[in-house]
């Protein structure tokens, strides 16, 4: 992962269907939305998320889950914890087959920005990363002017 | 009628075309997969992967349509393969080019066409990855991309198929 400038983000996707992931990523590029980095399993996300800083990510919170649960929220955790190289309140938003209200209320405490729900569209991925783009710029502006206020 | 006009290269592309010994091959589920991808993705009713012969366009994976091969004349991807780009008609019925081609006129209407040229390392046009439905559409920028990286990603497995081929 290089050097992050607010004309290139870095972004974590985390989802099973490679054709999905390579489509995604490989249009991002090619938009100039910056680079999307790809994890096909939860172990892979772990090690790019503790590795490399995001500016934010989408996760398939059924990724890899265990039969008896339906979701598994430990990279969330894992960022809003601090406990990955990225910024804790990087925007995340979340792919789920179908969406409950105690998982919901879960996604909500962790400040999650966007639920997306099946049948699952390279388009709403590649605009749920484009308005990443637009907060890191809103961010960096936000960040400039309070430093001339200083 | 505008009959899918004939490159001057044409027999050049079907040797080329003929070299990857595809035609009339069974369903592969990984063109397979890009075609129900691409259908779901547009929300399409139809999605091809086709091939343009001589004489007829076969399709080497289909979603929506029940026929395995049209002639090549009445084709849209005849045109398709002519163009340096992703080739869009809007809405055939107001193109005179297609208004009165059977396949519009009649199943499985085709009235809205998109058609990404699969070319080749060699230059040579050989199909598309096509989209259609039977209402009037346009694709915005991020849906050209997004069909253009499908067709990129198809062009892959082609060539993989032609480095097996030639071992």
């Amino acid at each position: 992962v290089g050097e992050a400038t607010p004309k290139h983000l870095n972004m974590l996707l985390v989802e099973e269907q490679t054709l999905l992931r390579r489509t995604v990523s490989l249009t991002a590029r090619s938009l100039g939305l910056g680079t999307v980095h790809e994890a096909a399993n939860m172990s892979s996300a772990e090690r790019l998320l503790r590795d490399h800083a995001f500016h934010g990510a989408v996760i398939a919170i059924d990724c890899g889950v265990a039969e008896r649960y339906s979701y598994n929220l430990a990279l969330l955790d894992q960022v809003r914890a601090g406990m990955s190289a990225s910024v804790p309140t990087i925007p995340i938003a979340v792919m789920v087959d179908h969406a409950t209200p105690d998982m919901l209320e879960a996604l909500r405490k962790r400040q999650v920005s966007r639920v997306i729900l099946k049948p699952f569209r390279a388009k709403v991925l590649l605009d749920t990363f484009a308005t990443f783009a637009v907060l890191d710029s809103a961010g960096a502006a936000g960040r400039k002017d309070r430093q001339r206020t200083v | 009628m505008l009959a899918a006009p004939i490159p001057s290269n044409d027999a050049e592309r079907l040797a080329a075309l003929r070299e990857l010994l595809i035609l009339d091959t069974p369903p592969e589920e990984r063109f397979d997969k890009v075609a129900r991808f691409a259908a779901q993705e547009f929300d399409m009713p139809i999605a091809l992967v086709t091939l343009i012969d001589e004489n007829r366009q076969w399709f080497k994976a289909r979603v929506g349509l029940d026929v395995c091969e049209t002639g090549r004349d009445v084709s849209f991807c005849g045109h398709a393969i002519l163009q340096p780009d992703i080739f869009i008609i809007p809405d055939a019925r107001a193109d005179e080019r297609f208004a009165d081609n059977p396949i519009v006129t009649g199943p499985p209407h085709v009235i809205f066409y998109a058609g990404a040229p699969l070319t080749m390392p060699s230059g040579f046009t050989i199909g598309t990855l096509c989209l259609i439905d039977h209402q009037p559409r346009e694709l915005d920028a991020t849906e050209m991309a997004i069909l253009s990286t499908l067709r990129d990603l198809l062009l892959e497995e082609l060539n993989n198929r032609e480095e097996a081929r030639r071992g």
